[in-house]
């Protein structure tokens, strides 16, 4: 280092330490109009809060709890839920991304496996004529099939939903009439949610950018419609309603039936309540 | 404290304060207001137009169809399942009638483990050697059997009251008319449906109407016990103004439903063979403008022109009745 440096790094230095000073006295000063300051703005919102009915004004979700059963012994594979939600819910139009599917479980005679496909399985995509139909292939039709069953999947809407606690940005969250929903604007596309949940029912949207899933067609039931997938179930394998209503489809299908959840080891506390699967079913 | 950490550390603070203060401002109004979201993505959400229109949307303008659906055991499949979201409609245009039904049927009806036991399942390559579902079913209410009505007449009391009937359907059943059927040998399910369809309005003619609202429910079942119990003696009409040669191809797609030769192979719809051709066009121009109402019909005879009608007729009217097929 040279001498005639030092003039120009001791300046350095007294300018670094006035800067420091300064720094420290301007912080202390709004710090302490901040406390003052910071109430208002978190009391501004708090009004609001009693002002009518929330989300819309036809509807309190303080008044729903809302469920979702499903029916496995009723299922006959048809696919229309899964079309029908595509539609609905714009979901990308191709056998990758869904936010329902059918998955269908088969038990052959002398092999102890059991045998899972759903409508991506290549086989059933090729039986189905294009990607943007659903259906089914009749593969075991010949096979010696000891037991078969179809099982209708979808979000679980966890009382404790493990995806909401990964989200760092609060673009996911539990509803207070128990829905999980996104806020696509929040979303910064991570996917940190679609590895924590433990059900696979959350997929990346590559179009816009962000996580999507499952919302029980929250703009439907808002309005006293059904999901687009009961809504188009010809056998009521699938029911919704609500919990706190004690006549409602899904209080009669948890009262009349033995019903489990999926993965209840996992601590979720699921709120889809399936009857008719077997222990394969996860 | 050395003078570079005491820096380091009101840099640090400087900096935090500067976050705890920007934090409220960058944060929108609704984040906190129920918990860690913005309380306005669930109203956002919430707005959402729905797609799917649900049924009571399509029963405003289809109340016929909506009626019929309804009534049948098609009314778990909803409208929108079939032709599509509604949403958009009628201002963009009509919802698609679906052109294949085999493959669409059969998502919910062909034969396959894991479908449970109590849905109606067929083997496809059995069932309707590759012809359309909609030829033989009505997809709004696609149950054949509602329209086999059970017969328990009793056939002696039935001729006293035919006496009446045969001025125009001939002492033995025979019309001596080329306009009026004859009933000889025709089914009885068919004959008891149709009378009562006369006498409940469900089926209008200037004639028929009026006589069949005068018999009795029992009285209906003991005519058709008489005439379905009548030779039908084949006689074939005077020569029709059709070519029962053309009118024979276009008769295939009759076949499931009335036999190969007008036979009948279902008690529930009428035998053709040796039918009167006048009335049979007559009938069948019924069915095509909507005169006579029948789901099947109006189908089928909506793609028949009048000459395909007499010709269909011709072919009909020359078949022998004795043949079942």
């Amino acid at each position: 280092m040279k001498n005639d440096d030092k003039p120009s790094l001791a300046a350095r230095r007294e300018f670094l330490s006035k800067l420091g000073r300064a720094a420290t006295c301007t912080g202390a000063a709004i710090g302490a109009a901040a406390l003052g300051v910071m109430p208002n703005v978190s009391a501004k919102s708090e009004p609001a809060a009693d002002a009518g009915s929330f989300p819309t004004k036809d509807y309190d979700w303080s008044k729903h709890q809302w469920g979702f059963g499903v029916d496995a012994t009723k299922c006959i594979g048809c696919l229309r839920c899964v079309e029908a939600c595509k539609r609905e819910n714009d979901v990308p139009v191709n056998a990758h991304q869904f936010r329902t599917w059918v998955e269908r479980y088969v038990h052959l005679e002398d092999d102890p496996e059991v045998h899972i496909d759903s409508q991506q399985d290549p086989v059933n995509i090729e039986a189905s004529g294009s990607e943007k139909e659903f259906r089914f292939a009749n593969r075991y039709k010949d096979a010696k099939v000891d037991k078969a069953f179809f099982v209708p999947k979808l979000c679980n809407h966890c009382t404790h939903p493990a995806c909401v606690q990964v989200c760092p940005t609060g673009a996911t969250y539990r509803t207070e009439d128990g829905v999980v929903l996104i806020d696509h604007g929040y979303c910064i596309g991570c996917r940190y949610c679609v590895q924590a949940c433990p059900y696979g029912a959350r997929y990346f949207n590559e179009e816009k950018g962000v996580s999507d899933k499952c919302t029980w067609c929250y703009h439907r039931i808002t309005k006293g419609l059904q999901p687009a997938c009961v809504e188009v179930c010809p056998v009521g394998a699938r029911v919704f309603g609500d919990q706190n209503d004690k006549q409602s489809p899904i209080s009669l299908f948890i009262r009349n039936n033995r019903v489990q959840v999926l993965r209840p080891e996992t601590g979720n506390a699921p709120n889809v309540f399936y009857v008719g699967i077997d222990k394969e079913v996860n | 404290m050395p003078k570079h950490i005491f820096r380091l550390v009101s840099l640090i603070l400087g900096l935090l304060v500067v976050a705890i203060i920007a934090k409220p401002f960058l944060t929108v109004d609704s984040f906190y207001r129920f918990g860690h979201y913005r309380a306005n993505s669930v109203t956002e959400i919430a707005a959402q137009e729905p797609v799917l229109q649900t049924a009571r949307y399509c029963e405003g303008c289809h109340s016929a169809r909506h009626a019929q659906w309804s009534a049948g055991s098609h009314k778990s499949v909803t409208c929108e399942i079939c032709h599509g979201a509604a949403q958009g409609h009628p201002q963009n245009g009509k919802l698609p009638i679906p052109k294949d039904a085999v493959k669409l049927c059969t998502q919910c009806h062909e034969a396959m483990p894991g479908r449970p036991r109590t849905q109606p399942q067929i083997q496809v390559a059995q069932h309707s050697s590759g012809q359309q579902c909609t030829v033989c079913h009505n997809p709004h209410s696609p149950k054949i059997a509602a329209a086999l009505v059970k017969v328990a007449g009793d056939a002696a009391a039935g001729k006293q009251r035919a006496a009446a009937c045969a001025s125009c359907h001939g002492t033995d059943g025979i019309s001596p008319n080329d306009t009026w059927p004859n009933l000889a040998g025709q089914n009885a399910a068919y004959l008891a449906r149709i009378l009562a369809a006369y006498k409940s309005g469900d089926q209008k003619d200037v004639a028929m109407t009026p006589l069949a609202q005068a018999l009795g429910d029992a009285e209906i079942q003991n005519l058709a016990a008489y005439y379905a119990g009548l030779g039908c003696k084949s006689a074939p009409g005077k020569s029709a103004a059709g070519d029962a040669a053309a009118g024979k191809a276009l008769a295939k797609n009759c076949a499931a439903c009335h036999g190969e030769t007008g036979g009948g192979s279902n008690p529930a719809w009428p035998k053709l063979a040796a039918q009167k051709p006048g009335y049979l066009v007559n009938a069948l121009k019924a069915f095509k403008a909507g005169l006579r109402k029948d789901p099947m019909m109006a189908g089928v005879s909506r793609g028949l022109s009048d000459t395909d009608i007499a010709n269909l007729a011709a072919y009909y009217a020359a078949q022998s009745c004795q043949s079942t097929k």
